[in-house]
């Protein structure tokens, strides 16, 4: 069992809180990833975790045994660090060989795992070479060759395929995720790239100021995101919102006089104010979705097989649709963008999602 | 990611308070003993030496500032002190009106884009400053005693032969000469500093200047020079700290008696004197010390100045 | 047209002032390989077979303790580099790693030595290397001269450590290596440039250094070269060809060592250290 529970955790710098009462359950073998936007705190739970910042209080247990004042080493985790942090005056076997030597493993055996490791990341004929006369990938590769041979319960990644062009970014990603069903491995993992979030993980957990906003599947965040930051978070483009007021019989008036019908949770009272929230994706231009909204196009950026649509609404308020196809209108001309009712989402004053 | 750098640092997780204490002394202990020992503590020592006066029996008695008092108004010290004074400041001027701007000029040479021959010139117009001065002051005696003749040779090929005189030797000119040699030797340091500031500066910023119409040497004086000055500041005060504890060059040209009639005495050599002792008098610890606490109190003043005066004051570019 | 007028002037100078530092290294090491005649007679000419004389150079050899003075002096400066290179980078790492209470106090204590010279301290220290018992010992002169060297070397180690990704020292404590292993494993290599340029300038002003040899050590076959030389050159005055061959012979082997090591000099004056 290599599960990683935090409970209670927090952490300040001085005054200043950065980890505020943080509760995570990273399950055996799942694959967790921790995005928010940058100073959220993400990476400073994540070496927390690691053991590399102290914690003020809270508990950590990494496979039922408490971590909080074990040094890095005995924890067994292992680290991708978003620089690759490769030793550069050793070449690659010893790069991975050298926490083995450390923890006096016999020759043998770190040799086997070393090439076992070299074998999967197909990094065998670059094992001599220094770190210097390696490619980004290659180097990326021998980052996760070190944390493999060190046979880690928990393997921690901060943000490691931000260094890399927008092409071998896609095929590591694949790499990744092979490699995280093969070795059955647990792993958290921080990013800001909420498409690698969506792609690797099992679990999501949106952070923002030193909380955790969400946690959860990722589709269940991306359908039903607990709160407006979650819901802007995930997703791009980002989702629509429009403020309105909940009148009597279940009508929402936008402050342009637009008025939309729905089926409203039950939570919601009549003279409420609430956020709409619609994504881009889930919008058409025309079409027949139930509601319906009008206004003027600014501009249509046209991507190819599909766009985005920026359509100024009576109240001043701009909407993105997606487009399909080459869509025989532009700037200027109005515009009715229609969606259907189970892509609405309503939030209340606070922020909060109603259901 | 900026929220990792703000936490550089810390106490180390799993490590107890004894053992970093223990880390600390391990890394820090070695240099901060010998600095300590060897640097700090015959500072304040020497500072404190100048406030006892030796007596006749030997016993050293609390003077206050009463050996500054001597310094500075007993003939016997306050001539020889103010004559030093005095010369030392000539020699300060004199680096600083020659060196100085000979550097500037070598280095502003040297950092024109496009010149040839670069890093050998660099070099070998150091390479003076990379020998001891003992070496060189001896050598320049050799250069310009009047039985080798070398130096009349020369002038008499220009027609100046009748300039020539034994300047080391005459009362008149033997500071200035002393002077210069040392501004032959250590105009390397001026020119390497200036010269990486220079080249610290972006082409873009003298592109621009000649779109605007200035030619090369306009832009090296509007648009360098106020980017440099810094540097030029940072020279000045090591300029001034090495000239008022210069001692080498002087006492292995002129002896410690940096005759003739100590036309050429220094702050350093009436130092050494006074301290050590000569053909003219007993050596003496309570007046040495008295000495280097002033030379210490004019450095300090030199860096104070150069620390909230100029360094204040002027603005850091960072390109 | 005007551009190539202006850069032959350029030339012109720096040639015109590269002969102006040169002459005068060129002129004493020609003639300590004449005769004594020559040397007068033809001061400016190249020895020839018929000048050649290697008469100064007896002289110097002849005094045994020529040689021994040059191995004081490596001693001195070898001993003086590596304690300023290990313990400097020591005190940097811990100063630029470990926040400890005094820390930007410590290093402004260290920093002043940077300004203020040691020298202004003498009477004292020489007091102290007779109470210790060290006077006319090699060791004294490596104390001092690491004391003094260390405040600059701190200074410029500290700027290269703080240069070394944090991520490289966190993978070696993820590596399981104490923080004594990660310095002497990770930091000391990687610093490797750095503690070149140190070295440089640790090497030339104690090699050449004159006040401490003459305070600490003058006497009793433990004076290093350059006092060695001065000493010499004071006995020989009118010797001139011992006395051009012991100027020449202090002065060959720091020009080819320049000669080696000038790109690295130079790379380590401009690299911004001084700043």
């Amino acid at each position: 069992m290599s599960e990683v529970k935090i409970e209670k955790l927090c952490k300040s710098y001085g005054p200043v809180e950065v980890l505020k009462d943080i509760n995570l359950t990273v399950g055996d073998g799942s694959f967790v990833v921790l995005v928010g936007p940058s100073g959220c705190g993400k990476s400073t739970l994540l070496r927390s975790i690691a053991g590399l910042e102290p914690v003020n209080s809270g508990n950590m247990t990494i496979g039922g045994r408490q971590v909080n004042d074990l040094p890095p080493a005995q924890r067994e985790i292992a680290m991708v660090f978003q620089s690759y942090a490769l030793y550069p005056h050793m070449d690659v076997y010893n790069n991975m060989a050298f926490g083995l030597k450390f923890a006096k493993t016999p020759k043998a055996e770190i040799e086997a795992r070393v090439n076992e490791a070299a074998r999967i990341l197909q990094l065998e004929p670059l094992l001599k070479r220094r770190p210097r006369e390696l490619s980004g990938g290659q180097r990326q590769r021998v980052a996760i060759g070190r944390a493999i041979v060190r046979k880690p319960q928990v393997f921690l990644f901060d943000e490691p395929l931000s260094n890399l062009d927008a092409a071998l970014r896609i095929n590591t990603r694949v790499e990744i995720a092979k490699l995280h069903k093969m070795l059955k491995a647990t792993i958290v993992y921080v990013t800001h790239d909420q498409v690698e979030a969506m792609t690797l993980a099992d679990k999501i957990v949106v952070m923002n100021k030193g909380r955790v906003e969400q946690a959860g599947k990722p589709l269940e965040l991306y359908y039903k995101p607990n709160n407006l930051f979650v819901a802007g978070f995930i997703g791009s483009p980002a989702m629509n919102f429009l403020p309105a007021q909940v009148k009597k019989g279940g009508i929402l008036a936008l402050s342009d006089g637009q008025e939309l019908k729905a089926a409203l949770p039950s939570s919601c009272k009549a003279g409420d104010t609430v956020t709409l929230g619609f994504r881009p994706e889930h919008m058409t231009l025309g079409g027949a979705g139930k509601f319906a909204l009008t206004g003027i196009i600014d501009i249509i950026e046209r991507l190819g097989e599909s766009g985005f649509a920026h359509v100024r609404l009576p109240s001043g308020h701009t909407v993105v649709a997606e487009v399909r196809g080459d869509p025989r209108t532009g700037s200027g001309q109005s515009a009715k963008l229609t969606f259907d009712a189970d892509y609405l989402h309503i939030f209340n004053a606070e922020g909060q999602r109603l259901d | 990611m900026a929220d990792a750098k703000a936490g550089a640092g810390n106490a180390i997780v799993g490590m107890g308070r004894g053992s970093y204490a223990m880390l600390l002394a391990f890394f820090l202990g070695p240099a901060v003993v010998i600095y300590t020992v060897f640097s700090i503590y015959p500072l304040f020592a020497t500072i404190f030496n100048s406030l006892y006066l030796r007596q006749p029996d030997g016993a050293y008695l609390f003077n206050g500032l009463g050996n500054f008092q001597t310094l500075l108004t007993d003939t016997t010290w306050s001539v020889p002190f103010w004559n030093a004074f005095r010369n030392n400041c000539y020699f300060f001027f004199i680096h600083m009106l020659v060196q100085n701007p000979i550097g500037l000029a070598l280095a502003a040479m040297l950092s024109l884009p496009r010149l040839r021959l670069r890093a050998t010139y660099r070099t070998l117009i150091f390479m003076p400053t990379m020998l001891s001065v003992v070496i060189i002051g001896f050598s320049w005696q050799l250069i310009l005693s009047p039985l080798w003749g070398i130096s009349k040779m020369f002038l008499n090929a220009l027609g100046l032969g009748f300039l020539f005189a034994p300047w080391l030797g005459q009362e008149s000119t033997a500071l200035i000469t002393v002077s210069l040699i040392s501004v032959w030797q250590f105009v390397g340091i001026p020119m390497i500093l200036i010269y990486t500031a220079l080249l610290a500066i972006p082409e873009e910023l003298i592109d621009a200047a000649t779109v605007d119409g200035l030619n090369q040497f306009q832009a090296f004086v509007w648009v360098k020079l106020p980017l440099i000055f810094p540097t030029i500041g940072l020279v000045s005060v090591l300029t001034f700290v090495n000239n008022f504890n210069a001692f080498d060059l002087i006492y292995a040209m002129k002896g410690a008696l940096a005759g003739p009639n100590f036309s050429a005495d220094i702050m350093g050599t009436l130092f050494y004197r006074t301290f050590f002792g000569n053909q003219l008098q007993l050596g003496d610890l309570s007046m040495g010390s008295t000495i280097a606490t002033m030379m210490f109190l004019i450095i300090l003043v030199g860096v104070m100045c150069y620390l909230f005066l100029i360094q204040r004051r002027m603005q850091r570019y960072s390109f | 047209m005007r551009k190539s007028a202006s850069a032959i002037a350029v030339h012109g100078i720096l040639i015109l002032y590269t002969a102006l530092a040169l002459f005068p290294i060129l002129l004493v090491i020609m003639n300590s390989f004449k005769a004594r005649k020559a040397i007068f007679g033809s001061p400016l000419a190249l020895p020839t077979p018929t000048t050649f004389s290697l008469i100064g150079y007896d002289r110097v050899f002849g005094d045994s303790s020529i040689v021994s003075y040059y191995l004081n002096s490596i001693t001195v400066t070898g001993g003086t580099i590596f304690f300023t290179l290990l313990f400097g980078a020591m005190a940097a790492w811990a100063l630029t790693e470990y926040k400890f209470r005094w820390n930007t106090l410590l290093a402004l204590f260290l920093a002043v030595g940077i300004m203020v010279p040691i020298r202004l301290g003498s009477v004292s220290i020489i007091q102290l290397i007779v109470e210790l018992n060290l006077i006319n010992t090699l060791t004294a002169l490596i104390l001092v001269y690491t004391a003094q060297n260390l405040p600059l070397s701190i200074f410029i180690l500290s700027e290269f450590i703080a240069q070394i990704p944090k991520d490289l020292r966190e993978a070696g404590r993820c590596d399981g290596l104490s923080e004594y292993s990660i310095f002497f494993y990770i930091v000391l290599p990687l610093i490797r440039p750095a503690m070149a340029t140190v070295a440089v300038f640790t090497m030339i002003p104690v090699w050449n250094d004159l006040w401490f040899p003459l305070l600490l050590a003058p006497t009793g076959g433990k004076q290093t070269i350059t006092l060695g030389i001065q000493q010499f050159l004071g006995q020989y005055i009118t010797d001139w060809n011992a006395v051009l061959s012991a100027l020449s012979t202090a002065i060959i082997p720091v020009l080819i060592l320049y000669v080696i090591f000038s790109r690295q000099l130079i790379r380590g004056l401009t690299s911004g250290a001084v700043k």
